[in-house]
């Protein structure tokens, strides 16, 4: 009987034992699974979220304000005041986002919409290979290699005071359509960098102004741009560009068809930390020249010359104070400019403007400013009363409020 | 058409004279050691504030930074080596 219960006291045990055993076993697997699962799910949030060879993003820039202008204008010893303010006006409101499309790590597309204050336009549109290292090729829409200011100064969140300098940004016009050759290499401690494009280039108009020709060229000619770029510091503090820019502008079998153009253009940037600021100086001087020719008076239809020439530079200088620790004053940046535009004397638009701007700038992030600007210019119209002009001076006052983001 | 030919010859010739004079240029071109040693966080500070502020790391993604790159070369005409140590930084520091 003893022998029995010992037998039936083992034989639960043992049951127990294996029961326990399959029990553990089996939540051991329900657990292996949900991890697998768990897994599996990850693996294909992963996959789902894979760029593969190709990304596309959006990034821009958006720059709004406010703007308040008084203008003097003096002529045969009668003054003239003006007062406007604006919301912002046309050449200090833009809103552009960027395309940007990469292929790999040697194809990209971008495009550049653009709505300001003259409507909506494209900055550029244009397909880059980078071949090799030092080799850029460059196909489409782009920014023309004329000085720096353009392709990297103008948009207004890099800009230290409000607005373009004047008779910089779009003398000669800025974008063409073309094919571009591209590239920054090393020089033991230096560097270099060259840029060099053929464009169908500019269209010369009956009264001896430039404008850009267009996706049809106007004529045969096709008008290369080019800049060589030297920083000879080894920090790159330093860099100093020098551009040209021929090609032939009249329209085909017009009187001005064999007219050339020959534009050169300087440009220098030193940005460097001297304790206890980050000093900033940047500017960029042009000279345009179109060869002789005679052109169309609009107020009697006779004809008439002068020397087709056009100067205009700018020189600007900010700080940035970099010691101390007080965040509000490392955000902060002092910004002078002094602008001088020229255009050909004796001519329909013969003017010379003189610009001094002085800024106050907060940076509230990296790529985020708000600016203060007070801005005063001095301009000198002399075209003469054959040509149906009025000389007067004009000098006028602006303060801006402006706020500029990229994103 | 003699003298045509002569001329695309000559013109041919020319050419590829500058062709080859690029390519050895280009080729030729080194950094020295002290530019070469030069580390990505180091390049990003150098270059970067050449046009704007020096750029958080944290604004965008590694594949953000990776076309920004290609963005950016082509518009400060850093060298190639130079965007590489740079947009490697960045893609680091945004961890």
């Amino acid at each position: 009987m003893n022998h029995s219960k010992k037998l039936l006291r083992l034989l639960f045990c043992a049951i127990c034992i294996f029961s326990g055993k399959y029990t553990l076993l089996a939540q051991q697997s329900s657990a292996d699974s949900a991890l697998l699962d768990r897994v599996s799910t990850l693996e294909q949030q992963v996959s789902d979220q894979k760029q593969g060879e190709s990304h596309f993003m959006v990034v821009g820039l958006a720059t709004v304000g406010f703007v308040a202008n008084k203008t003097t204008t003096t002529s045969s010893g009668i003054s003239q005041k003006v007062k406007t303010n604006s919301m912002a006006d046309a050449d200090h409101y833009e809103l552009s986002p960027m395309l940007l499309w990469r292929h790999g790590s040697n194809l990209l597309v971008e495009f550049e919409p653009s709505f300001d204050g003259y409507g909506l336009g494209v900055n550029w549109a244009a397909i880059s290979y980078f071949a090799t290292p030092g080799v850029i090729v460059r196909a489409g829409y782009f920014v023309l290699p004329f000085g720096t200011y353009n392709k990297r100064l103008a948009a207004g969140w890099i800009d230290k005071v409000a607005g373009d300098p004047v008779g910089v940004a779009d003398l000669p016009p800025s974008s063409d359509f073309g094919v571009e050759v591209e590239g920054g290499l090393p020089m033991g401690n230096m560097k270099w960098n060259y840029d060099v494009a053929v464009t169908n280039g500019m269209q010369l108009l009956p009264d001896g102004e430039l404008q850009g020709a267009g996706i049809v060229d106007n004529n045969k000619n096709k008008t290369i741009t080019a800049r060589l770029g030297w920083l000879p510091f080894q920090n790159s503090s330093l860099e100093i560009g020098v551009s040209g820019m021929f090609g032939k502008v009249g329209d085909a079998g017009s009187a001005y068809e064999n007219l050339k153009t020959d534009m050169y253009a300087v440009d220098l940037n030193y940005v460097h930390n001297i304790n206890p600021f980050l000093v900033n100086i940047k500017g960029q001087y042009n000279f345009i020249h179109i060869g002789d020719a005679q052109y169309a008076n609009p107020a009697d239809s006779s004809s008439y010359t002068f020397k087709n020439q056009t100067n205009s530079g700018f020189v600007q200088l900010s700080l940035r104070p970099t010691a101390g620790d007080n965040k509000i004053v490392k955000n902060l940046e002092l910004a002078f400019r002094y602008g001088n535009f020229k255009t050909p004397d004796a001519s329909m638009w013969s003017q010379t403007t003189s610009s001094y701007d002085i800024g106050l700038d907060y940076w509230l992030s990296w790529r985020t400013v708000l600016k203060f600007t007070y801005q005063t210019q001095n301009i000198n119209n002399t075209v003469p009363a054959k040509l149906a002009g009025e000389a007067n001076i004009a000098k006028s006052n602006s303060f801006f409020l402006q706020f500029s983001t990229e994103f | 058409m003699k003298l045509l030919k002569k001329i695309s010859k000559a013109s041919a010739s020319i050419i590829a004279g500058l062709i080859i004079c690029i390519v050895i240029v280009i080729t030729g071109c080194k950094a020295s050691q002290a530019v070469a040693a030069k580390s990505g966080a180091q390049l990003w500070a150098e270059n970067c504030q050449r046009c704007h502020n020096t750029p958080s790391p944290s604004s965008f993604s590694h594949d953000q930074w990776e076309t920004i790159g290609l963005h950016m070369q082509s518009r400060a005409l850093i060298t190639d080596d130079e965007r590489n140590k740079i947009v490697t930084f960045l893609k680091q520091s945004s961890n």
